[in-house]
C-alpha cells in the first residue's frame, strides 16, 4: 500500500520534471538544484543576519527600538543605518525562500526514493536540518519583540506546559523561567544564532558521504533568487507589529505561513495533541528510510549487493575512487601485489566501505581492469545477455 | 520513415542498456527483452547507467551487434547523482578508442530520458537505428585480439582499408 503510494508519487514528481524540462533545458531545471538553492538562501541569511546582529540589542527595553532604528521607522532618521530596511527585508524573505526550497528538497528526495541503502545518513541529517531551520525561524520571530513575539512566547509556554513530566524543564531551558523573564531575549538570540551555526555542522554531515555535491544552483538561478529576494524586500517592507505590551498578550497573530503553521493549528488542536502530533511527525520522518520492507527478491536488479573488489585485478589506478558518488571507495597502501600483469606493480588497493555503498555499480563502469563486480549482477551475466541478444 | 525492420536490406541489430530508474519499460519491452516497436533492439536492464562498462558496448559490437547504446535518466537527475554524466563522458572517450579499433564511433550512443518519456525514447532509438543502418557495413574485427564472443567468421583481413566515416561528427547525442 505504502509502496504503491510511493510509486505513484514518484511518477507525479518525475511527471512534473517533464513539464519543467519543456520550459527549461534539464541543466537548469530548478527542481534538480533544490539542495543548492537551500545553501544559497542559507548563505544570504547568514550574511544579512550578521549585519542585523551588529545592531540588535537583546533586552526588553531596547530590542524593539533597535530594530526600528535599523529600519529607520518614524522616530528615527530614515537612513541612519544604510540599507537597513532592505537588509531586514532580505533576512525576512530569504528565510521564507529557505523553508520553501528545503521542503521541496525534502519531498523530492522522499518521493524519488533517494534514501535507499546507506543514503539514510543524508536523510537523517537532512531531517535535523529541517527541524533546526523551523526552530531558528520561530526564535527569529520572538527576537523582534513585538506583539506577535509575545503571543508566540505565551503559546509556546502553554504548549510546553502540556508535556507531562519535563514540560516545566523545557520551559525553563527555553525562556529562563516561567513567563517572560529578563533572560528571555538573550536566550532567544543565542537560540537563533547557535542553531544556525549548528546547521553547518549538520551540513557537513549531510555532505560528507557525497562526492562533488551540487552546493550551488546554476548562476541563472542564483541571480534569480537574489533578485526575487531583493525585489520582495523592496516592494513589501518587512515591518514589526506594535511593541509588545506589558499586559496580557494580544489575541491576534499576523501569520507567517512558512514558519508559524504549528501555532495556527493551536486554534484547532489542544496543546497536548499538537505536541503528540509533532513527535509523531518527527519520528515518522526519521523512520522514512527504513520503512520500505523490500526483500532483495522484490528489489530485483535494484539490489545487486555491495560492490566487491577483485584483489587479483586491482591496479590501484584510483578511477573508481574518483567516480564513486558516495565516497564509498578508499585507496589503501596495498599489502601485497596483485596477480595480473597490470596489477603486479600497484602501490594502492581499492577498498569498498560497505556502510557507504548504495549498490549503484558506478564503480564497475569506472574500472577498466575488471577489478570490481556487483555480486548480484556480474559482468559475465551482462555478457551472456549481450551474446544472447546478438544471436537472435 | 522507411520501415527498417521489414524492408531494409539488413536490419541493424542493436543492444541497449536501460537504467532501471530511467524510461519505464512497461509496455515497451517484450518478454525476451526486445522492444515492442523495434524488434531489432534488445534492452538489457541495469541498476544505473553508470554501471555500464564502455567495454561492454565494444563487446556488443564485437559479438555481432550493429550498434549499442546506454539510456539513463535526464542529465542532472541521476538517481545515483552522477551516473549519467559519468557514462556520457566515458562514452565520449570510448568513441576515440573505437576509431582506433576500426569501428565507426557512431555505433555507440548515450541517450537520456526519464520515467515518462517512453515515446520520445522510442523515437530516439528509432533515429539511432536509422543512422546505424546508413553506416557502411562493419569492418571485420581486428584479428590480433579476437574477443571471446566474437563470431567465428569475422577474422582475417587485418590490413583492410579503413571504412570512410559516415554520419555526423562524433559527439554525444542528447535529447
Amino acid at each position: 500500500m505504502y509502496k504503491r503510494l510511493l510509486d505513484r508519487l514518484l511518477r507525479w514528481t518525475l511527471g512534473l520534471d517533464v513539464w519543467i524540462n519543456r520550459i527549461y533545458p534539464p541543466d537548469f531545471n530548478p527542481l534538480y538544484y533544490t539542495g543548492g538553492l537551500s545553501n544559497l538562501f542559507l548563505t544570504i541569511l547568514v550574511l544579512s543576519g550578521i549585519f542585523l546582529f551588529l545592531y540588535y540589542v537583546p533586552s526588553f527595553n531596547e530590542a524593539y527600538t533597535s530594530i526600528q532604528y535599523i529600519t529607520g521607522a518614524p522616530p528615527f532618521v530614515a537612513n541612519a543605518v544604510p540599507y537597513g530596511q532592505i537588509i531586514r527585508g532580505i533576512h525576512r524573505y530569504a528565510s521564507d525562500g529557505f523553508i520553501i526550497v528545503i521542503l521541496l528538497h525534502f519531498f523530492r528526495n522522499w518521493f524519488t526514493e533517494r534514501f535507499r541503502f546507506s543514503r539514510d545518513e543524508p536523510w537523517i541529517s537532512g531531517m535535523m536540518l529541517l527541524l533546526f531551520s523551523g526552530f531558528i525561524g520561530v526564535t527569529g520571530y520572538v527576537l523582534v519583540w513585538d506583539q506577535r513575539s509575545q503571543l508566540l512566547v505565551a503559546m509556546t509556554g502553554h504548549t510546553l506546559a502540556a508535556i507531562p513530566v519535563v514540560g516545566g524543564a523545557f520551559q525553563f531551558l527555553l525562556f529562563g523561567g516561567a513567563g517572560t523573564t529578563g533572560l528571555l531575549l538573550p536566550r532567544m538570540l543565542f537560540l537563533h544564532v547557535g542553531p544556525a551555526t549548528a546547521l553547518y555542522v549538520f551540513l557537513w554531515w549531510h555532505y560528507v558521504r557525497i562526492r562533488h555535491p551540487k552546493v550551488w544552483p546554476p548562476a541563472v538561478w542564483t541571480l534569480f533568487s537574489l533578485g526575487a529576494v531583493f525585489l520582495a524586500a523592496a516592494l513589501i517592507p518587512a515591518v514589526s507589529q506594535a511593541l509588545a505590551s506589558t499586559g496580557a498578550p494580544p489575541r491576534f497573530l499576523a501569520v507567517d505561513w512558512f514558519f508559524l503553521i504549528p501555532y495556527v493549528s493551536l486554534n484547532y488542536l489542544t496543546p497536548a495533541v499538537l505536541v503528540l502530533l509533532a513527535v509523531v511527525i518527527v519520528v515518522y520522518g526519521l523512520y522514512i528510510p527504513y520503512q520500505l520492507p523490500e526483500t532483495p527478491a522484490e528489489m530485483g536488479i535494484r539490489d545487486p549487493g555491495v560492490a566487491q573488489v577483485i584483489d587479483a585485478n586491482c591496479t590501484g589506478c584510483e578511477l573508481c575512487y574518483f567516480d564513486c558518488p558516495y565516497n564509498a571507495i578508499v585507496m589503501v597502501p596495498t599489502p601485497h601485489p596483485g596477480v595480473t600483469k597490470a596489477a603486479q606493480a600497484r602501490k594502492l588497493l581499492a577498498i569498498v566501505l560497505e556502510s557507504r555503498c548504495v549498490e549503484c555499480g558506478i564503480c564497475i563502469g569506472a574500472c577498466p581492469f575488471e577489478a570490481l563486480e556487483l555480486p548480484g549482477y556480474l559482468e559475465q551475466d551482462i555478457q551472456e545477455k549481450v551474446v544472447a541478444a546478438c544471436r537472435t | 520513415m522507411p520501415d527498417l525492420t521489414a524492408s531494409a536490406p539488413r536490419r541493424p541489430r542493436v543492444v541497449g542498456f536501460l537504467c532501471d530508474w530511467a524510461v519505464s519499460s512497461e509496455g515497451l519491452v517484450r518478454e525476451d527483452g526486445t522492444m515492442r516497436d523495434l524488434p531489432n533492439v534488445t534492452l538489457i536492464k541495469i541498476p544505473c547507467s553508470g554501471f555500464v562498462r564502455p567495454s561492454w558496448l565494444e563487446f556488443a559490437l564485437r559479438s555481432g551487434a550493429d550498434g549499442a547504446f546506454v539510456c539513463g535518466c535526464p542529465l542532472g537527475d541521476c538517481f545515483n547523482r552522477l551516473g549519467n554524466n559519468l557514462i556520457a563522458d566515458r562514452v565520449v572517450q570510448m568513441r576515440r578508442r573505437l576509431e582506433r579499433q576500426k569501428f565507426q564511433p557512431d555505433r555507440v550512443a548515450t541517450i537520456f530520458y526519464g520515467l515518462h518519456d517512453g515515446p520520445e525514447f522510442v523515437a530516439a532509438v528509432r533515429a539511432f537505428c536509422e543512422r546505424i543502418a546508413q553506416l557502411p557495413a562493419p569492418p571485420p574485427a581486428p584479428a590480433r585480439r579476437p574477443a571471446a564472443g566474437a563470431p567465428a567468421g569475422a577474422g582475417g583481413a587485418e590490413g583492410a582499408p579503413r571504412e570512410p566515416q559516415a554520419g555526423p561528427a562524433p559527439g554525444r547525442e542528447e535529447p
